[in-house]
């Protein structure tokens, strides 16, 4: 793979799935509070 | 409660992002996320949660004379309905072929010779295909007994073990489709980014097409899934965690399937854009000729895919056909079963159209529509209406904000004031142009009229007509 679908790769990823857990995680923490 | 989750984002998504720039395809597609689907997203479930509806119901509730807005979209989720409940039998019957891998060496000769027994031109309808009418009969059995079982115990509970199980098989997918040999070339090929293809108008009407289809907004669904909410329920964080899980499912299937392009391609000697396809031929014909391929497990892996594509329709169609019952349901004052079997038996008549040999024509021309002109369309109206002809949306946002940790805030209205309404104009002008200047698919014009045309412009006389329809006083008016 070329260092361009690399970097593509890792920004996807970080921006659904980090801002995914981001949000749960929030979500868990404000429910309980 | 996350449906979102279907057909498309598995083998719409890998095609639309390869089309347009690759990996650069990320940034219009994140910002049309940000911009116009989960605001929109948002917008659906405060309309449910506050108006206390299905479609029609809550547009009622919004204003008198909008109602045939809400049956339009109900309309149009009926008419997905009829298609996508035989795509599901499609999809049951290839779970079942991929046991000992079924359709033998020539994929394509089997699925539109062996198995749909593909009519030659558009208008032989010629008789029914039993092969294909079985496994039908059999997804519309598991669906009504779903949605017969109700709220909590039917539709919920199969979301719960569903959609699980579907993240298991897909990740298991991906893994194997990553680490076979020459799934390198196929993700380069999807990821490596084309920043030249930013500057083009097509790039980004695609971006915010993709994902207007995929967050299945404007079927009414998530409309009537957030009238069953507890008023002042978390709905902006529901939101962002829907749409943020819907995108990123749909970038991990695409790693899977460019994988397992790339290793189709290595095999074949072929470059690996010789070998893309979306929709039913990705699906259909390309995934068995790569199962056919894998060095070991074959069985195995085609029970995979194809099982994660059922799942993820099941969960689908559960939810475009509650959509429908619960309209239905509110409007005439019925009981849950009759709704049901009104809804389910009229869909299911309407659906036995596709199982014909004809029937892919059909398929294809109604699914390329309703599309369109039924969910694009009815979108672009209904954020025009909403935030320019009632003026709701900071109403709106006052009332999400009551409930939710997270306020929305200005994006949320400059979102749905300019950017949704804009980027939805652009995206029906679009197909609309392109649509009067070719045939789509080289299909007979007066098929496409009057099947294509005639669908769509039916379900908004079918919204008139529900409108003009006194609503059945509820027995428990308060």
């Amino acid at each position: 793979m070329g260092v361009g679908a690399w970097i593509m790769l890792l920004f996807g990823a970080t921006l659904l799935w980090g801002g995914l857990v981001f949000f749960v995680a929030y979500y868990f923490r404000a429910g309980r509070r | 409660m996350g449906s979102a989750i279907g057909l498309g984002n598995i083998w719409r998504y890998p095609y639309v992002a390869y089309e347009n720039g690759g990996g650069a395809f990320l940034i219009p597609y994140f910002i049309a996320l940000l911009t116009a689907g989960i605001p929109i997203l948002i917008l659906e479930w405060s309309l449910g949660n506050k108006y206390r509806g299905a479609g029609p119901r809550a547009y009622w509730n919004l204003s008198r004379r909008w109602e045939w807005v809400g049956w339009w979209q109900v309309a149009g989720s009926f008419v997905i309905s009829t298609y996508y409940m035989v795509i599901l039998g499609w999809v049951l019957a290839y779970t079942y072929f991929s046991f000992g891998t079924q359709w033998g060496s020539d994929t394509e000769g089997f699925f539109t010779g062996d198995f749909l027994g593909v009519s030659d031109s558009f208008w032989s309808v010629g008789g029914f295909q039993l092969g294909v009418l079985l496994p039908v009969l059999i997804m519309w059995a598991v669906v009504y007994w779903l949605l017969a079982r109700g709220i909590n115990r039917g539709i919920e509970l199969a979301s719960r073990i569903l959609i699980p199980a579907l993240v298991v098989m897909i990740l298991i997918v991906v893994i194997r489709g990553v680490t076979l040999p020459g799934a390198s070339e196929g993700l380069n090929v999807l990821l490596t980014p084309d920043f030249g293809a930013l500057a083009t108008p097509g790039v980004w009407v695609a971006a915010y097409g993709q994902v207007f289809f995929s967050l299945s907004i404007a079927f009414s669904i998530m409309i009537t899934y957030a009238s069953y909410l507890p008023r002042e329920s978390e709905l902006s964080n529901s939101g962002l965690i829907m749409g943020l899980a819907n995108s990123g499912f749909e970038f991990l299937a695409a790693l899977g399937v460019f994988g397992v392009l790339g290793f189709l391609a290595v095999q074949q000697d072929v470059p690996v854009t010789e070998v893309v396809s979306d929709g039913v031929g990705l699906a259909f014909i390309t995934f068995p000729q790569i199962i056919n391929e894998l060095p070991a497990l074959n069985s195995l892996f085609g029970f995979l895919f194809f099982g994660a594509l059922l799942f993820a329709g099941l969960t689908s169609a559960v939810s475009i056909l509650e959509a429908c019952v619960a309209a239905v349901r509110e409007k005439f004052d019925l009981s849950r079963t009759m709704a049901l079997n009104v809804v389910c038996g009229l869909a299911f008549v309407v659906s036995l159209l596709y199982v014909t040999k004809g029937g892919l024509y059909y398929l294809d021309t109604i699914d390329h529509f309703i599309t369109n002109y039924g969910l694009a369309l009815s979108g672009l109206v209904e954020t025009v209406l909403v935030a320019w002809i009632l003026r709701q949306v900071g109403p709106l946002r006052e009332f999400i904000n009551e409930g939710s940790f997270i306020s929305v805030n200005y994006w949320w209205t400059i979102a749905l004031n300019v950017l949704a309404p804009v980027a939805l104009f652009f995206v029906v002008g679009f197909s609309l142009f392109t649509d009067l200047t070719e045939a789509y698919e080289g299909y007979p014009v007066s098929g496409l009229v009057l099947l294509g045309g005639g669908m769509a412009v039916g379900i908004i006389v079918v919204g008139f007509i529900f409108q003009a329809i006194k609503w059945r006083e509820r027995r428990d008016a308060s």
